[in-house]
């Protein structure tokens, strides 16, 4: 027997050894838990606070006898971003308890002073032969993250509407010019300011996916539900689509009931969700291809899809299809143009209406997106693309969310 | 046809608005913050407002609030605005605002469309196109 094998085998150590090995590995994880930069508390396995760390005593403006030994749901009072109280069974603590897994989430943390303060935080359970014996609570606080998500959201905002301004004379003196306002105009100074307006619609429409996206990221989309009439709104997008339909001749399918399908949403969203999504249907399928628009009402819900035959979403990149700036990766082979923004802000405008969006597609064959809205809207607490929830108190009528 | 107030503070595009009205045979005047169309609204009792929001001096809001559409009869307010589904919008229709439209969406002939939809159940409106 060689020293190493000695050295790595604890059962051959002496009881004086294993008792010092104990304390150095103690002395290491206090150190260790001292020195993290981030607020840590450990707790037992009944969740009483058996140590917190000099950061989170900062963070949260507690001493240490503040702390120590209570219940750690009492002493650190989790809020959703409105200021409502997170009910005990959606705090990461319990679920950590609950799943036996690490739970990560955005919340604010009530400071002893009664401040709040957003919080990423991660509590881990520990356990041992499959028994809990406690947990680890690491977190973080996001306002400086949370200050400037907000400020690029406003300077978005605002830098979008100050270029429509020019945008909109630009628009306007382009159709008085085409309108013969200023005189008659020949054909060929026509076709020019054919090309300037249709310059400016698409500016505008980037501009107006822009707004979109900073409104889903700074909570501020409001939701003004009213009975939409769904076979209205089909023929509404295949009109303003039509242009585009003709061109690629596309064979446009719609089929839904004969009795008008009504559902209780926001009109405008539920359009600016099927009109991103049909745009696409059209915009990724060959000349002459096919996309069928279908409505099918359920008990309490409407799936509404949009299919193609066009050149469908590889395998590898449908996970990430619905993240920001993501574009397909045989989409921009063939496309330059695209922002990566229409299926980002698709998905935040359907979880706005309380809806779910899924899909199938097949490479090369096309691709069907489905899309559940439910039949009556219920203004409901919601994650906002920052991970932290939003609730509106102010509007009966109409949600912020 | 009928009298109408343009308050927006972009000269080029009040300017525009203004060519357009007129063609379309309305009485126009124009004002380019809420200041100044307090003053036009007071001197000219127009039957229809289209009004801008973010302006300087005194904005769109501002002069709901001043102007209490309440008190007024027979006028209605369009908010031509660049700011779609915002908060201000919202806050826009409380104060009476009858229609939102968006600026860089609309076309002249969507100009003249929406002003004469928006006078068409104005008796007072009404009444001048009769006489």
């Amino acid at each position: 027997m060689n020293d190493d094998a000695i050295i790595n085998d604890p059962l051959s150590l002496s009881p004086d050894t294993t008792l010092q090995s104990a304390v150095e590995a103690y002395a290491q994880a206090e150190a260790l838990f001292n020195s993290i930069g981030d607020g840590a508390i450990a707790t037992d396995e009944f969740g009483h606070i058996t140590k917190i760390n000099h950061v989170a005593l900062d963070l949260l403006g507690y001493k240490e006898s503040d702390a120590l030994g209570r219940w750690f749901p009492r002493v650190i009072v989790a809020f959703e971003e409105g200021g409502e109280k997170l009910d005990m069974i959606d705090r990461g603590f319990t679920q950590a308890f609950l799943t036996g897994k690490p739970v990560t989430q955005k919340v604010w943390y009530r400071r002893k002073d009664d401040t709040l303060m957003p919080v990423s935080s991660t509590i881990s359970p520990l356990v041992l032969s499959g028994r809990p014996i406690g947990a680890i609570a690491i977190f973080r606080d996001i306002s400086r993250e949370y200050e400037i998500d907000r400020m690029k959201s406003d300077f978005i905002s605002l830098a979008s509407h100050q270029l429509r301004t020019p945008l909109s004379a630009i628009k306007t003196y382009s159709h008085m010019l085409l309108d013969g306002f200023m005189g008659p105009i020949s054909p060929t100074q026509k076709k020019s300011l054919k090309t300037i307006v249709s310059a400016s619609n698409r500016m505008n429409e980037l501009i107006s996916t822009l707004l979109n996206v900073s409104r889903i990221e700074s909570g501020n989309v409001i939701v003004s539900p009213k009975n939409v009439n769904l076979n209205h709104l089909a023929d509404e997008i295949v009109r303003e689509l039509h242009l585009a339909i003709k061109t690629k001749h596309i064979n446009l399918h719609v089929h839904a009931p004969k009795k008008p399908v009504i559902i209780q949403a926001d009109n405008l969203i539920t359009k600016e969700i099927l009109i991103n999504l049909l745009s696409n249907a059209v915009k990724y399928s060959p000349d002459g291809g096919d996309v069928t628009i279908t409505v099918q009402p359920r008990k309490s819900t409407v799936i509404i899809s949009v299919s193609d035959t066009g050149l469908g979403i590889p395998k590898a990149s449908q996970p990430q299809i619905f993240t920001k700036f993501y574009r397909a990766s045989n989409v921009v082979r063939r496309e330059t143009t695209g922002t990566g923004l229409g299926l980002y802000l698709v998905k935040g405008l359907i979880d706005a209406l309380g809806g779910k969006i899924w899909f199938e597609s097949i490479e090369n064959h096309g691709s069907t997106f489905y899309v559940r809205l439910p039949r009556t809207y219920t203004a409901k607490k919601t994650n906002t693309t920052n991970g932290l929830t939003s609730l509106d108190k102010h509007n009966s009528s109409s949600r912020k969310l | 046809m009928a009298k109408v107030l343009i308050v927006e503070d972009d000269k080029d595009l009040n300017q525009a608005y203004q060519m357009i009205l007129k063609r379309d045979g309305h009485e126009v005047f124009a004002a380019h913050n809420g200041k100044e169309a307090l003053k036009e609204a007071q001197a000219h009792t127009p039957q229809l407002i289209l009004l801008d929001l973010l302006m300087p001096i005194m904005d769109g809001l501002e002069f709901l609030k001043k102007y209490d559409l309440a008190k007024q009869k027979d006028v209605k307010v369009l908010i031509f605005t660049n700011m779609e589904n915002s908060p201000e919008v919202n806050e826009a229709y409380k104060l009476g605002a009858h229609r939102c439209i968006i600026k860089s969406w609309t076309a002249p002939q969507n100009l003249s469309h929406v002003v004469r939809e928006a006078l068409q159940d104005n008796p007072k409106a009404a009444s001048v196109k009769g006489a």
